[in-house]
């Protein structure tokens, strides 16, 4: 059955049911629940279903038990934001928990479960502690009781409150279903994190019950018992519920702990008492998690040898998942002081696992074990080991363990010219997989340590002479030869000239970050090496280089040539000096292995950060006409290490930069930022505050706020122009942070997901994102913030983690200001405040509205008063085209109309603009002039304001 | 917590689908797409964990899957579930499916999808594990069972 085959089959049905449901006749229950089931499985099939929401609200509205049921199936899978809807539903729920039929309730608690929204948490929050502490409730219902607060406590914890019920929810650990118990421990589990005080005496509850399950025979627990291993799951779950705690206090709670510990460890021991593979998984479930509890607990030496003598036997087991979880084990056991040693005992198993696994998972957590295993008396042999299988590595792994690699390797570094061979054959292994950090890294260590210069010239020179090489190594070599060059200066198969040629025979392969780099290392050529000026301003002056279509060649070329023939021999080697020490600090590598931890989405904006391009804008290179045509640099940069002025104007702040880029750090001025690539330093050496570099490289440690980034009240910034017709997109970036936006509209209704991501590897603190209505905007159009059902934006922001948000919005009136967003935060202790326009502008409420020539000619007509029309002429701003032009204006929201405008060439749109109060017809026609590069766009609303704010918003898109 | 409880075919035919966390639907589709494809490439005796995909969760989140003869499994959790129990809990599910529908089959799935997720229901609720004692759970589908035919004969 083809594609299309199937579309066509689904839109007819979908048809036939949207016909009954619209029906004369009403519909018995069972018609009713057969098309709402059909609509499930379409659904499912992955179409989109709009309708069926009231059919299905009637049916869990119903008395009968098989109506109520699909009723509420639909609602839970099919959840809609219809605020009409969530009132019918939640009346629904309060009688069915009202009802005293337990069926029933336990219904209504699924549904308040499984949506799980802010709406549903504010509407039963306060009624389900009642329900799960009552002394009539039945089992069932008590276990869906506590899964239904736990998801709402989970969804909106401050809705859920804490009061004398939880005493009592603390003694369902010793009621007599065991279902309710597992139910119990895992809502425990979950309150305790935020109130450790309030539920301590579940410790000795916990402790004891697990005594009874791991202490009895396999038959005792009857139906719990899962392939003769009683209550497996309870006993993961409790297990996990004691690692919220410190080790017992009271000692004879802890003796009875310590036994059960014991008699899980000595079980695994014993022979299986089944074949099957469910009998050893829950066994091992069980096993794994006590290892985990000894290794929270991380007090007992014995237990904690005994657990990594149980994981070694796994390592070498024939199951792949044993194989996999104790490798994960392990890992957190490392660092255990009590079991690092008999960890390191099983390296060459280890390392075994990582060349001989045939599954990715496995060899990845192989890996990380040996990362967290290593120090300084094996770190040769897990250095070498990393980097042979990095040769053979998955793509997907091969920055990590780069990454790994490299940190290992400057930890444990005895002598660095074994670091700096690690390094070089990283780059020559997996060269693009070494990232800026990486390489930046090997260059400040080779900076700050003269002990290992000589050698690392040498070295890099080496490696430069194979034939192909990769391009961070020219990168690494030219920064090193035009640093220390002058160290194998004398050998005569390293002189200068070779050196040179050398360099200057990749040049032409390279990228234009590398060229520039080149280029500066050419200029310290002329200083190290006098006698390889002429060669160097002879390849400067080429026209390769003095015209290059690149504007940052070309002006490195250009004032690099004025510098050598300007400058006096003294001016030069002091501008050209070596570079002074880089301060000490955590390794950038580090953090960028932190950031990769985070979750996946944070890996986007490492992307972004990587790009070369995006760099670009954040080192501000900015080359405008005038500071390319500096007259004399030497002398502005005279003045500017004279008196570094504390907040440069702009021009001179321009020019500041293009010196500090074209002098390359001299060594008099460390607090300008020593290298040629301002990504690089702010990576490396975040300027002194009073630097006019500030101004334009922004580092990241908010050593100077940007104009942006000033704590208090900070002025809004302006909604990107391109938002007025898109939906989706990065709607602020900054060092910090990146806010996405989604989102949707429809009728008067909008709905939008912001994804807030925190790009450095520190936690923010106190996030808090919240709608500012300026003015009475309030009652034009209503938003808030709703939560999506299991997260809520946490007021921490881990590094690297991306937070969401959901923010519903409701049209009530035209307005022509949008709502703005706040969002404060503390970053490394400093508080950081902005305010943005949300990308909410009225025409996101159009309905594009088609019709016929003529009707739009009368309509047009109709609107003629003056003060209905608005126009604007207007220059273009971007090519005239006409793909483009027709996609901003579908963007926009209104309709197209074909054929309507005698002229081709202008387009003529026509569109409703819905709000709860009142509906506003629109009209627009928009001419191009494709000669004068002009516009003319005229509106026609039947409001004034709406008129001339559209025909504004519009007007910037061209 | 459970994220997303998938159940599709070998061809990447979706069956069973339960998001226990809001995403817009494109993005479901996007995300059943996506581990479709992260399973599908795996042989069949290797381990039955591999890291989340990239629309869903992150480096705290996990893929738990089984593969059943036409149908795979997939649980995406977080940290604070227990791999193997996880992988028990498939079990369970499976074998109450099979319980309840005497064999079960991938057509089971198609022509009775309302009973897979009564019994899911019972099994896993808002993304928390609910039941984990079969009889219990097949106990349950029965006394619906029974409520069902006294209401059709009442409509008789």
């Amino acid at each position: 059955k083809s594609k299309e085959a199937e579309i066509k089959r689904i839109n007819k049905e979908l048809a036939n049911i949207r016909s009954k449901f619209k029906g004369d006749k009403a519909l018995d229950g069972y018609s009713k629940k057969k098309y709402v089931c059909k609509l499930l499985f379409i659904f499912l099939l992955g179409h989109d279903i709009d309708f069926g929401h009231m059919e299905a609200v009637n049916l869990l509205s119903s008395n009968k038990y098989t109506e109520k049921q699909i009723g509420y199936l639909f609602i839970s899978v099919l959840v809609n934001s219809n605020s009409e809807l969530i009132r019918l539903i939640n009346n629904a729920i309060k009688n069915d928990l009202a009802s005293r039929n337990p069926t029933f309730m336990c219904l209504a608690l699924h549904c308040i479960a499984n949506v799980g929204s802010r709406e549903m948490g504010e509407a039963f929050a306060a009624d389900i502690p009642r329900i799960l502490v009552a002394g009539d409730s039945m089992d069932s219902v008590k276990q869906s009781a506590a899964l239904c607060l736990l998801r709402l406590y989970k969804a909106s914890p401050d809705l859920v409150p804490m009061g004398e019920w939880t005493a009592r929810v603390v003694h369902l650990l010793n009621d007599q279903h065991m279902g309710v118990v597992t139910a119990a421990v895992s809502l425990i589990t979950c309150l305790c994190k935020k109130n450790p005080d309030d539920f301590k005496t579940c410790i000795s509850l916990a402790v004891s019950r697990l005594s009874r399950i791991v202490s009895s025979a396999s038959t005792d627990l009857q139906d719990y018992t899962y392939y003769f291993v009683p209550a497996p799951w309870l006993s993961v779950k409790l297990l996990r519920l004691l690692q919220s705690y410190p080790p017992p206090e009271d000692a004879a709670v802890k003796g009875r702990l310590v036994e059960c510990l014991e008699t899980v460890l000595n079980k695994a021991q014993e022979p299986p008492k089944s074949k099957k593979v469910q009998h050893s998984n829950a066994k091992n479930a069980i096993l794994f998690e006590t290892i985990s509890l000894i290794i929270h607990y991380d007090s007992e030496p014995n237990l904690l040898v005994r657990a990594c003598n149980q994981l070694g036997q796994f390592l070498q087991h024939r199951e792949t998942n044993l194989r996999y979880l104790a490798l994960e084990s392990m890992c957190t056991l490392a660092s255990s002081e009590f079991s690092h040693e008999a960890v390191k005992t099983h390296i060459d198993t280890v390392i075994n696992a990582l060349k001989t696994e045939r599954d990715v998972s496995v060899r990845q957590r192989a890996a990380d074990l040996l990362y967290a295993m290593c120090d300084r008396s094996n770190a040769k042999q897990i250095v070498s080991e990393m980097l042979r299988y990095l040769e053979t590595a998955d793509y997907a792994i091969r920055e990590e363990i780069v990454l790994k690699v490299a940190i290992l390797a400057e930890k444990y570094a005895v002598d660095y010219s074994w670091y700096v061979d690690t390094i070089l054959n990283l780059i020559r292994i997996a060269g693009d997989y070494v990232s800026e950090e990486v390489w930046y890294r090997v260059l400040q260590i080779v900076t700050n340590r003269d002990d290992v210069q000589g050698y690392a010239a040498k070295t890099v020179f080496e490696a430069l002479q194979a034939p192909a090489c990769h391009e961070n190594m020219v990168k690494v070599g030219g920064y090193i030869l035009g640093e220390f060059g002058n160290l194998i200066a004398g050998d005569p198969r390293s002189s200068p000239p070779v050196q040179f040629s050398l360099l200057h025979s990749k040049f032409h392969l390279c990228s234009v970050a590398t060229r520039a780099l080149l280029l500066s290392t050419y200029i310290k050529f002329i200083n190290l090496f006098p006698e390889t000026k002429a060669t160097i301003q002879g390849v400067l002056r080429a026209g390769s280089q003095l015209r290059n279509a690149d504007v940052e060649l070309q002006q490195r070329a250009v004032e690099y040539l004025t510098l050598s023939s300007v400058a006096s021999t003294d001016v030069l080697a002091t501008v050209l000096e070596e570079m002074p020490p880089f301060p000490e600090r955590e390794s950038s590598i580090l953090a960028k292995l932190k950031r990769k931890k985070g979750p996946g989405a944070a890996s986007a904006l490492d992307d972004g950060r990587r790009d070369p391009s995006s760099n670009d804008i954040n080192g501000g290179v900015e080359p405008t006409p005038s500071t390319v045509s500096t007259p004399s640099p030497s002398a502005d940069l005279l003045g500017l290490r004279a008196a570094p002025p504390p907040a440069a104007p702009p021009a001179s702040a321009g020019a500041g930069n293009l010196l500090v880029d074209v002098f390359d750090g001299p060594a008099a001025q460390p607090s300008l930022g020593p290298t040629p690539e301002e990504a690089f330093l702010s990576e490396l050496e975040p300027p002194a505050p009073e630097s006019p570099m500030a101004l334009l490289a922004d580092p990241v440690p908010a050593a100077e706020p940007g104009a942006d980034w000033h704590p208090g009240h900070p002025a809004p910034l302006p909604l990107p122009p391109r938002f007025v017709c898109k939906n989706n997109g990065v709607l602020f970036e900054n060092q910090l942070l990146q806010i996405g936006v989604k989102s949707e509209f429809r009728q008067n209704l909008g709905r939008m997901y912001l994804f807030y991501g925190n790009k450095t590897s520190v936690q923010f603190q106190n996030f808090s994102p919240t709608v500012v209505h300026p003015g009475d905007l309030q009652t034009h159009i209503l938003s808030g913030l709703g939560q999506p059902p299991t997260k809520r934006v946490a007021a921490q922001v881990d590094g690297g983690a991306q937070v969401q948000q959901v923010l519903n919005i409701e049209c009530l009136r035209d307005f022509l200001t949008p709502p703005l967003l706040s969002v404060r935060f503390r970053y490394g202790g400093a508080p950081q405040a902005l305010t943005l326009k949300l990308p909410v502008t009225i025409n996101k409420f159009f309905q594009p509205t088609e019709m016929a020539a003529q009707d739009f000619f009368q309509r047009w007509k109709q609107l003629s008063l003056p003060q209905q029309e608005a126009q604007k002429i207007f220059k273009a701003n971007h090519p005239m085209d006409a793909e483009v032009t027709k996609a901003k204006l579908l963007g926009f929201g209104s309709a197209l109309l074909d054929n309507v405008d005698p002229n081709p060439e202008n387009f003529v749109g026509a569109g409703i603009i819905q709000t709860k109060a009142l509906q506003v017809g629109c009209l627009l026609r928009l001419e191009p002039n494709a000669q004068a590069q002009m516009y003319r766009l005229t509106l026609r609303t039947s409001k004034e304001p709406v008129s001339r704010h559209l025909c504004e918003l519009l007007a910037q898109q061209f | 917590m459970i994220q997303a409880i998938l159940v599709f075919n070998n061809h990447g035919k979706p069956r069973l689908v339960r998001f226990y966390q809001r995403f817009p639907e494109e993005i479901q589709q996007q995300i059943v797409r996506e581990t479709f494809h992260l399973v599908l490439k795996r042989d069949d005796n290797i381990c039955n964990f591999l890291e989340g995909g990239s629309l869903i969760g992150g480096s705290d989140y996990k893929l738990i899957y089984r593969h059943y003869a036409t149908l795979y499994f997939v649980f995406c959790v977080d940290s604070s579930e227990s791999e193997l129990g996880i992988l028990d809990l498939i079990q369970v599910f499976v074998e109450t499916l099979d319980k309840c529908f005497e064999n079960v089959c991938e057509l089971d799935l198609i022509f009775h999808m309302d009973k897979v997720h009564y019994i899911l229901q019972e099994v896993v609720m808002g993304g928390m594990v609910l039941e984990t004692n079969m009889n219990e759970i097949v106990a349950q589908i029965e006394a619906q069972n029974r409520l069902e035919k006294s209401e059709g004969q009442g409509l008789g």
